[in-house]
C-alpha cells in the first residue's frame, strides 16, 4: 500500500466508471442526485446488481448441503467470492477469511471468540479516540463481563493519532488493541503497519478496522502485519449484509466457535459436538449467499478499475473539494491529517449540521449529518454533530461545484 | 433557493429572530428538553395562572427547526391550558407525520407540515412541544429521541 500513486493511469476513465452506476442517474427533489455519502454506504455498479439477480434467477440453492447441481453451483459461487475477496485484501489463502455480515459482526466475533476467553480482571483493551462505535462497544461488552477496562489512545486537534502515546499505552496488561485503518469521520489514514509492528513486539494482538480502507485504496493485510482485519462489503460496491474477518490460519484455529448451528460442525452428538475447521467454524447457519456473489462481482469490478486508480482519483476529488470548501465563509473542516482519505467533515458557523443536510438534500445533494457513530470523537471536538461529505471514484468535480455553490446558498439562508 | 421544504420564510424568520427568548422572573415552571444525539438542548419556562399559560420564554442551542418551533410555540401556548395544549401537541404530531394537511388552530406552525417528508427531523420540531408539556406537568426533563 501507499505506493507513490499520484495520477490515475491513462486507461482509467472516471466518467465511464460513473456510468456503471445506474442509481447515479436519478434525481432527488427534482434535482440530479449528488451522492456524497459513500462512507456510509457506496452505490452499486450494474455488474453487482446483475450478479445478484442472476444468482436468484439461475443458481439459487443452499450451500454445502445437497449433492444436486444447483447446490454445487451455489457453493462454487460462494466459495469463489471468498477466494476473490481473500486475494483482493492480500490474504494468504481463502481459508484465512471468515465471511461475516460486515465489520460489526467481524469485530464481535473477535471480541467473543478470541478476546473474552483470555480476559481477566485488571486487563485492558486499547482503542483510539477516533473509533467507530463498532470498534468500541463490543470491547466494552466483553470487558464488562470480565472486569477488564477500555483505554483510549489520544489524537491531535488535526485528527491524527498520537503514535507515541499509543505505543506508551501498550502496557503488559493490554490484551488486544483495536485501531481503525481510516477514520470514517476525519478521513485520517492511520499508520497501521507501524502500529502493528509495535503491537507484535509486545505480543499484543492488533485488530484493524478496514471498513473505510478496503473500498478506497490497495490493501494488503499480510504486509500490514496485524492479527485481525475486519471490513464490510456494502461500502465497497457490494451488497449490504456482507463482509469479512481476516486472520492467520493458526489464529483462527485457536478460536472456539461464537455462533452454533448448521454449517459450522463436523459431527454433532448430544454427548458433544466437534466443529468444522475455520473459516466455516465461524459461519453458522445459511449465509448471505447472493450477497457474497454480489460482493465477488464487486471485487472483480474494483480490480478491473485498479485500486491504485481509485485511490488517485479520490485524492484528486479530495484536493479539489478541500480547496473549494475553503472559499465558503464560516466553514471549518474537522480532520486535517496529512494524506487523508476522501472524507470531509465540516461545521458552518451559525448553522446546525442537520439543517445544512436537510437543505442540501432539497438541492439533491446527499451528505450525512450527525455523530457518525463516533460519539467519543464528537466529544473530543466538543460538537454534537458534523456534516460529512464523502467521495468515491464515481463522483465528479462538477458535483463538487454544485455542492459548494449550494452550501453557500444554504449557509446564507440560515444566517 | 428553489426548494425550501420545511424552511418556509416564517420558519427561517423565527430561527433568525426567535421570539420570547430568555427567562421569566419567578414564579415560573421550567423544563429542559435534550436530544443528545442531535445535540439539541433547550429550556422552556412558563407561568401558569388559573390553569392558563400567561407567560412563556425559552432559550437554548438548537437546529433551526427546533428553534423556530419553540419560538412559534410561544404564540400558541399563551392563554391556553394544559389539556388544550396536549391536544394540540397530538395534532401537531399528526400534521408533521403526514396524517393531516393543516390544523387551523396551529396557526403559523402549519408551516412545518413539510416535515412529513423528513421523518428524521420530526423529533426536532416535537422537542419544544414535549418540553412545554413536561414543564406544565411539573417534570424537569424531556426528550424526543429514543434512548440510544
Ligand atoms: C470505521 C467503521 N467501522 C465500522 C463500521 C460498521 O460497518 P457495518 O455497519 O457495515 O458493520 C463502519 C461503517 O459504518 C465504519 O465506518
Amino acid at each position: 500500500m501507499n505506493a507513490p500513486l499520484h495520477e490515475t493511469s491513462p486507461t482509467f476513465d472516471p466518467l465511464r466508471a460513473r456510468a456503471d452506476f445506474p442509481l447515479l442517474t436519478r434525481s432527488v427533489h427534482g434535482k440530479p442526485l449528488v451522492y456524497f455519502d459513500s462512507a456510509n454506504t457506496s452505490q452499486k455498479p450494474a455488474v453487482v446488481i446483475e450478479a445478484v439477480d442472476r444468482f436468484y434467477r439461475q443458481h439459487n440453492a443452499n450451500v454445502a448441503r445437497a449433492v444436486h447441481a444447483l447446490s454445487e453451483e451455489a457453493t462454487t459461487a460462494y466459495e469463489g467470492a471468498r477466494a476473490a475477496l481473500a486475494r483482493f485484501i492480500g490474504a494468504g489463502s481463502p481459508g484465512e477469511l471468515v465471511l461475516t455480515s460486515g465489520t460489526t459482526m467481524a469485530i464481535n466475533l473477535v471480541a467473543y471468540s478470541n478476546l473474552q476467553p483470555r480476559l481477566q480482571p485488571g486487563d485492558t483493551v486499547l482503542v483510539t479516540q477516533m473509533e467507530h462505535h463498532a470498534n468500541i462497544v463490543p470491547w466494552q461488552l466483553v470487558c464488562a463481563r470480565s472486569g477488564a477496562t477500555l483505554k483510549v489512545a489520544p489524537i491531535s486537534e488535526r485528527g491524527e493519532l498520537i503514535v507515541e502515546r499509543f505505543v506508551e499505552l501498550l502496557t503488559p496488561e493490554v490484551r488486544l488493541a483495536g485501531v481503525t485503518h481510516v477514520s470514517n469521520v476525519l478521513g485520517t489514514v492511520n499508520p497501521v503497519r507501524e502500529l502493528a509492528h509495535e503491537c507484535r513486539r509486545r505480543g499484543i494482538p492488533l485488530l484493524v478496522d478496514g471498513s473505510q480502507a478496503v473500498p478506497h485504496m490497495p490493501v494488503d493485510v499480510q504486509s500490514i502485519g496485524c492479527d485481525f482485519y475486519a471490513f464490510t462489503g456494502h461500502k465497497m460496491c457490494g451488497p449490504t449484509g456482507t463482509g469479512g474477518l481476516w486472520a492467520r490460519r493458526e489464529r483462527l484455529e485457536s478460536m472456539p466457535p461464537f455462533f452454533g448451528g448448521g454449517e459450522m460442525i463436523r459431527e454433532v452428538r448430544f454427548a458433544g459436538t466437534t466443529f468444522a475447521d475455520p473459516p466455516h467454524r465461524f459461519e453458522a447457519g445459511t449465509p448471505n449467499i447472493a450477497g457474497f456473489v454480489g460482493l465477488g462481482a464487486a471485487v472483480q469490478y474494483l480490480e478491473g478499475l485498479g485500486m491504485a486508480n481509485v485511490l488517485a482519483r479520490e485524492r484528486e476529488l479530495l484536493a479539489y473539494a478541500t480547496d473549494a470548501l475553503h472559499s465558503v465563509p464560516g466553514l471549518r473542516i474537522v480532520g486535517e491529517a496529512s494524506g487523508k482519505a476522501a472524507i470531509i467533515s465540516f461545521l458552518v458557523a451559525g448553522a446546525h449540521a442537520h439543517d445544512l443536510a436537510t437543505l442540501l438534500d432539497l438541492e439533491g445533494i446527499a451528505v450525512r449529518s450527525g455523530h457518525h457513530c463516533a460519539h467519543p470523537l464528537m466529544q473530543f471536538y466538543g460538537v454534537p454533530a458534523t456534516c460529512r461529505a464523502s467521495f468515491a471514484f464515481y463522483n465528479t468535480t462538477d458535483e463538487i461545484d454544485r455542492f459548494v455553490a449550494a452550501l453557500d446558498k444554504v449557509r446564507r439562508l440560515l444566517a | 433557493m428553489s426548494a425550501i421544504g420545511p424552511y418556509r420564510d416564517i420558519v427561517l424568520d423565527h430561527h433568525r429572530a426567535p421570539r420570547r427568548l430568555g427567562r421569566l422572573a419567578p414564579p415560573a415552571q421550567a423544563a429542559e428538553g435534550v436530544n443528545a444525539l442531535c445535540g439539541d438542548r433547550l429550556r422552556i419556562e412558563v407561568r401558569v395562572e388559573q390553569d392558563r399559560v400567561t407567560a412563556y420564554a425559552f432559550e437554548g442551542e438548537c437546529c433551526a427547526i427546533a428553534t423556530a418551533t419553540a419560538s412559534l410555540l410561544g404564540d400558541l401556548a399563551l392563554g391556553r391550558g394544559r389539556d388544550d395544549l396536549a391536544l394540540l401537541e397530538r395534532g401537531f404530531a399528526t400534521l408533521i407525520g403526514g396524517g393531516i394537511a393543516e390544523i387551523a388552530e396551529l396557526g403559523a406552525l402549519n408551516a412545518l407540515s413539510e416535515l412529513a417528508r423528513y421523518p428524521a427531523r420530526r423529533k426536532c420540531a416535537l422537542l419544544p412541544f414535549a418540553t412545554l408539556s413536561a414543564a406544565l406537568r411539573g417534570e424537569s426533563r424531556a426528550t424526543t429521541e429514543l434512548p440510544a
